[in-house]
């Protein structure tokens, strides 16, 4: 009776053990299908060195585009902000810079509102709005837009 | 020199450009604006405004706060156009805060003043709604979340007889474009979209009244193009809906490289301008296609606080206008002479200035002043000039002469004459209303630090545009009267100002008649 | 004699035994309490310079400022834990080197910007993983969030490894960057310009580690 009861208790603890492995593996999502992107292609479309870092793929933020890498769009605002959060949490990031009121990311003419790409372009060099007009002080306040 | 003969060979490659586009797109050229019957809407609204500027939001607030159902389409990324990049200053003719400090101002005298610059070929009945109203057009933007730097004293600015001027609480126009673009979103039923570029009127049936737009989503503007309006085909094709129908605020051509060079072959296409790069003729030269009345087109303000030493507006507009110019000269440096009245309106300050660059146009006169000469407000700006380099800062008048390549003696000695007039109260050769000031003062401090600034005018402002009405109602050529169902506002308007505009009444002129468009429509 | 010792010691085996165990609880006792003492930033920040990184974490979640209120003390992130010996050699070591910077070198010339780079070097993964454990399951993270944490499991046991740190830029310190340039901007156009704000966090600091 007793052995009966410990079996019992055994096999409900690893079928609760087995229960957890399966649900964790279930919420981990299995890494991105790898998709084959030719030389030419990785040329043609580098990324910038802070994500190249990372060893960020083209999946990563080409998500559900398909596997042709020839037909990848512009992953727009919401693409970027899927990992760099928000607008208003970048701003804040570069806070020290409002004082002066020279924060690209809350800038006086247009506050946390602009498109990513307005500025910022991942495969070709990026290039900061604010010189339109501030041609000469943008290098005083800010590093190279990344 | 070669200035002109370059200007007349890029005019003739642009003739032949012109050519080639036109056979490619034989089809389009000769493409009408489409009638309701050839379309499908894809939503519908009460008001379609065209463009998010100053007028265009004064426009879409007023006609969403009268409870209309408002679309607002901005064609670039950011919304605001030139009115978010502009320096804030709103001329509110026998405002209240003039009142408080004992200046005395009318509507009359604010008219006489936008004739004289305007070489009085301003539409008069325009100004008479602007001086009428602008206290009124001040206090909706403050409803609808505008900040300025009320309680002060106005501000002077050139042309103006008296000191009117009322500057935002950040010194730019953002501070009402954002909060007027919150306002009419917030609203129910209203949207602003950007990177959504308006292409043509939808025309009632019988093709006489507008009833709507197409437009592009996901459009994104292309500086690199001779001619983004008819080159780029970006975005998504959508057709609008207007019930009541569409206000045009779409602004003017500073920056249209090919519109402005037909109407001044002396602006040449890479020639900067103080204004966004989007500021094009497209949507204005729609509306002549369906019989818009045009009005002086040809006049180009340029803006002759400009410094060739930074690109667009920049610092050094703050720093002459509110600064250097006021209590200081500006110097031709071929002979340390000045040149023209440093207050007068921006055209006879702009050809003074050309008439130099014409004949040496490495010769950029020189705006001088002290320090006395800065507004408090732009004294932070006095810093950005120096760090940036467009203002210099000499210890000496030698240096500054040195510097600059001025001759020394006869620098001095048109100080020195300056000084005295100022002092001794006595009119200066130029007529400069703002020496007054300094009666029994030195307008330039002897004692220096002296600052300069390099001058160059650029492109700002097309005073032509669409004929409106006092309802804001467009005209039509083909019946001398409105357009059912078209009403326009702002820049992109002509006739208001004449052939020049004072500083500080384009604020006036946009929200003004943006809001009548609102009212009426 | 060696006999007499023997029985001696067996006999009282007990109470050798009991005063063994006391010793050894009283060391890791003292251990304890000195490793503990030595683990917040009010001890830290004696010899480490690190003002603005202190400031930054008081404004975080990490630091207090969550709900809760629950602080992590600066080596549960900083020093590694795999064993309790490489723990205190690692904090040795650290803090004779800052010391020795504190007391006799030029702290002046640590280039905290420069050095953010290399973010993830100052920071030990298993501090973090050892509170965040459900990290690649946690339901409360994006999908995207989650692709990445397998994206960085993936790549744990590569010479491509990454660390919390590399992605989470600001983590345990919020608003470090500001901080860091309200103590030494960053660009030179900032100096002397951002003083009262140093000033502020200077008064605010002065007060929480009193």
């Amino acid at each position: 009776m007793r052995s009966k009861k410990t079996l019992f208790s055994i096999g409900v603890f690893l079928l609760l053990s087995a229960m957890s492995l399966i649900g964790s593996e279930a919420a981990t999502p299995s890494p991105a299908k790898e998709i084959p992107i030719s030389a030419e292609m990785k040329e043609k479309f580098p990324i910038k060195a802070h994500h190249a870092k990372l060893s960020l793929k083209c999946t990563d933020c080409h998500e559900n585009q398909g596997d042709n890498p020839e037909n990848f769009k512009l992953i727009g605002d919401e693409g970027c902000l899927s990992c760099h959060k928000s607008k208003v949490y970048l701003a804040e990031r570069l806070k020290f810079m409002d004082t002066l009121h020279v924060n690209p990311h809350n800038s006086i003419h247009d506050g946390p509102k602009l498109y990513c790409d307005e500025c910022h372009f991942e495969h070709q060099k990026s290039d900061n709005m604010c010189l339109s007009c501030h041609s000469n002080d943008v290098k005083l306040w800010m590093r190279e837009t990344p | 020199m070669s200035k002109e003969m370059m200007s007349r060979r890029d005019a003739l490659k642009l003739g032949v450009l012109g050519a080639g586009a036109a056979m490619l797109s034989a089809s389009q050229a000769m493409a009408a604006a489409p009638t309701e019957k050839d379309v499908k809407f894809d939503e519908e609204y009460d008001v379609i405004v065209v463009g998010s500027g100053f007028a265009g939001l004064a426009a879409a607030s007023k006609a969403a706060e009268r409870g209309l159902k408002v679309l607002i389409l901005e064609k670039m990324g950011r919304v605001g156009g030139n009115s978010v990049i502009n320096g804030g200053a709103f001329a509110v003719p026998n405002n209240r805060d003039q009142k408080q400090f004992g200046i005395e101002d009318s509507a009359e005298l604010f008219i006489k003043d936008a004739l004289k610059a305007g070489l009085g070929i301003n539409h008069v009945e325009m100004l008479e709604v602007i001086g009428k109203r602008a206290q009124e057009t001040y206090d909706f933007a403050v409803k609808c979340g505008a900040t300025f730097q009320a309680g002060k004293k106005p501000t002077w600015f050139g042309g103006h007889s008296v000191a009117r001027t009322i500057v935002t609480s950040n010194m730019s126009g953002s501070a009402i474009i954002q909060p007027m673009a919150a306002f009419v979103e917030k609203l129910p039923g209203c949207k602003l979209m950007t990177r959504t570029k308006f292409d043509d009127f939808v025309m009632s049936a019988d093709g006489t009244s507008v009833v709507g737009v197409t437009a592009r989503t996901n459009y994104r503007f292309d500086n690199k193009l001779l001619s983004d309006d008819v080159e780029n085909k970006s975005g998504e094709k959508k057709v609008y809906r207007a019930k009541k129908g569409v206000i045009l605020a779409s602004g003017g051509f500073s920056m249209d490289k090919v519109y402005r060079q037909l109407q001044d072959p002396r602006i040449i296409p890479t020639q900067d301008a103080t204004n966004h790069e989007g500021a094009t003729a497209g949507a204005m030269l729609k509306a002549f296609q369906i019989g818009a009345l045009p009005v002086h087109i040809d006049w180009i303000q340029q803006g002759p606080w400009a410094s060739p030493d930074e690109r667009g507006f920049g610092v050094a507009p703050l720093l002459t206008q509110q600064g250097l110019f006021v209590k200081g000269v500006a110097v031709d440096v071929r002979n340390g002479k000045r040149f023209m009245n440093e207050m007068a309106d921006r055209k006879t300050r702009a050809d003074a200035e050309y008439v130099i660059l014409h004949q040496d146009p490495k010769a950029f006169p020189v705006a001088i002043g002290t320090y006395n000469t800065f507004d408090e407000q732009v004294y932070a700006a006095v810093e950005k000039g120096l760090a940036s380099g467009v203002m210099k800062k000499f210890d000496t008048l030698d240096a500054l002469a040195a510097n600059y390549k001025i001759p020394a003696d006869a620098l001095k000695e048109t100080i020195k004459k300056y000084n005295e007039d100022a002092k001794n109260g006595v009119e200066d050769q130029f007529k400069k209303q703002s020496l007054k000031d300094v009666k029994g003062k030195e307008a330039i401090e002897m004692k220096g630090p002296f600052y300069g600034i390099r001058l160059m005018p650029k492109p700002h402002h097309t005073m032509g545009g669409l004929k409106i009405n006092v309802k804001a109602q467009v005209i039509s050529a083909n019946t001398n009267k409105p357009i059912p169902g078209l009403y326009a506002a702002g820049e992109v308007t002509g006739g208001t100002h004449g052939a020049s505009r004072l500083g500080s009444c384009a604020i006036a002129d946009c929200l003004v008649f943006g809001m009548v468009a609102g009212e009426n429509i | 004699m060696m006999k007499k010792i023997l029985l001696f010691i067996k006999s009282k085996l007990f109470l050798f035994g009991a005063a063994g165990v006391f010793i050894g609880l009283l060391f890791s006792l003292a251990m304890y309490e000195g490793l503990h003492r030595t683990s917040d930033d009010k001890f830290c920040i004696v010899c480490h310079e690190m003002a603005p990184m202190v400031a930054a974490y008081h404004n975080d979640v990490h630091g207090g400022a969550g709900k809760t209120g629950i602080k992590v003390t600066c080596v549960t992130c900083h020093l590694p834990h795999d064993n309790v010996l490489a723990y205190i050699a690692t904090k040795a070591r650290n803090g004779v080197v800052e010391g020795a910077i504190h007391f006799f070198g030029n702290p002046d010339a640590i280039d905290w910007h420069a050095n953010r780079a290399n973010k993830e070097h100052f920071v030990e993964d298993e501090g973090c993983i050892g509170c965040h454990t459900n990290y690649k399951t946690n339901t409360n993270i994006s999908a995207k969030g989650l692709k990445m944490h397998a994206h960085y499991e993936s790549l744990k046991n590569t010479d491509k490894k990454i660390g919390c740190a590399s992605c989470h830029a600001e983590v345990g310190h919020h608003g470090l960057k500001s901080m860091l340039n309200y103590y030494k901007p960053e660009y030179p156009y900032y100096n002397g310009k951002l003083d009262k704000q140093k000033e502020e966090v200077e008064k605010k600091l002065s007060e929480t580690l009193k």
